[in-house]
């Protein structure tokens, strides 16, 4: 495992050393055991990887099979590349080859498929436009029609309420009949000393005037009742 | 991390390196390989261009090791220039699309040779025994 990611830590100069293909053998450390930063430990300093033993005669045969592989593969590629170029001159796969008259037509076809759809569409369209008109010319009138009667409703309600007005006017206090009112209100006294029960029912309960005795002898105690009240 | 498409969502630049290599998915102790087409400068674990196979390390209960190859596109990548990983390359020339890598022959070479030495060690026991 150290060792492994002691590996790491001195490849790490290699931008190839993790993407490279001589990387097989390298064991993939998830964990470390210590930062990357911290330098070899001093009981691994001085020590060398064993490489691994490999006599004269597999070198040589490695060698020799190394040297034919690599011609071999050569090749192969070559083979590979030539199929490649050859595809793509035979194959129509994502470029058709048309003729200009074939063009011509098929541009032709697109075009009058697209008209048709067009007109058809622009009917349709026209019809809702027609039908939607109508809808608003009718909300309109409708809204105009209800819009009229309120207005008379409204007159009808102020020409009531001045025609009131009016018949009430005939009993106003003015300054030219102050003086009759005056008389009048003296001449006949009201008097609102008196109970009411819970039906509506007067109790005068007083025999005599107050007032005609209240004029010639005021006393304190009706003026007592008169704030009480 | 979210498995990209085996159609690839991987950006790539026109004559960027390509490479044909394996893709570790799969878990601790239990790994499992997409063998994909990607820029060879990224990282394992980016989106790739192309998903061309996949390969099952681990035999299963028939003693077999699956293999899955898109022959076609790998020849296609190949065609272009793609590049190859050693692993991919044995696994390729064992599939027979390539010729057979050397480590495969020194790998082989190797196992015979150690199994050879356990056959003769276990004979000198039994005749010393």
């Amino acid at each position: 495992m150290l060792r492994a990611g002691c590996q790491v830590l001195t490849q790490t100069a290699l931008p190839a050393g993790k993407t490279g293909g001589n990387s097989f053998a390298l064991e993939f450390v998830r964990w470390r055991r210590k930062p990357r930063w911290l330098p070899v430990a001093k009981s691994k300093v001085f020590r060398v990887p064993e490489r691994k033993k490999q006599t004269e005669e597999e070198r040589t045969e490695l060698m020799r099979l190394h040297n034919q592989y690599k011609t071999q593969l050569r090749s192969v590629r070559q083979y590979l590349r030539e199929e490649v170029v050859r595809h793509e001159e035979t194959s129509t796969a994502d470029h058709i080859v048309l003729t200009p008259e074939q063009e011509e037509a098929e541009f032709q076809k697109c075009l009058d498929l697209n008209a048709a759809w067009n007109a058809r569409i622009a009917k349709e369209r026209e019809a809702r436009l027609a039908k939607e008109r109508e809808e608003k010319v009718a909300y309109v009138q409708e809204r105009l029609e209800a819009k009229q009667l309120r207005e008379e409703e409204r007159r009808e309600q102020a020409n009531q309420r001045v025609l009131r007005e009016i018949e009430l006017s005939k009993t106003y206090i003015t300054r030219e009949n102050l003086d009759a009112a005056i008389e009048a209100a003296l001449a006949n006294p009201v008097d609102h000393n008196f109970a009411i029960d819970l039906d509506g029912n007067l109790y005068r309960g007083r025999n005599t005037s107050q007032l005609t005795e209240a004029s010639p002898n005021p006393n304190p105690e009706p003026n007592q009742q008169a704030l009480s009240n | 991390m979210p498995l990209s498409p085996a159609s690839g969502i991987g950006r790539f630049y026109a004559k960027s390196a390509k490479i044909i290599r394996f893709v570790r998915l799969g878990c601790t102790n239990r790994p499992f390989y997409h063998i994909v087409v990607m820029e060879r400068r990224k990282n394992q674990h980016q989106p790739v261009i192309e998903q061309v196979g996949s390969y099952d390390p681990l035999p299963n209960d028939s003693n077999e090791r699956l293999v899955a190859l898109n022959t076609e596109r790998i020849r296609h990548w190949l065609g272009k220039g793609a590049h190859l990983s050693t692993p991919a390359a044995e696994l390729l020339g064992i599939a027979g699309l390539l010729p057979i890598h050397p480590r495969t022959y020194m790998s082989a070479w190797r196992n015979r040779r150690a199994a050879a030495e356990a056959e003769a060690s276990a004979e000198k026991a039994e005749s010393n025994s």
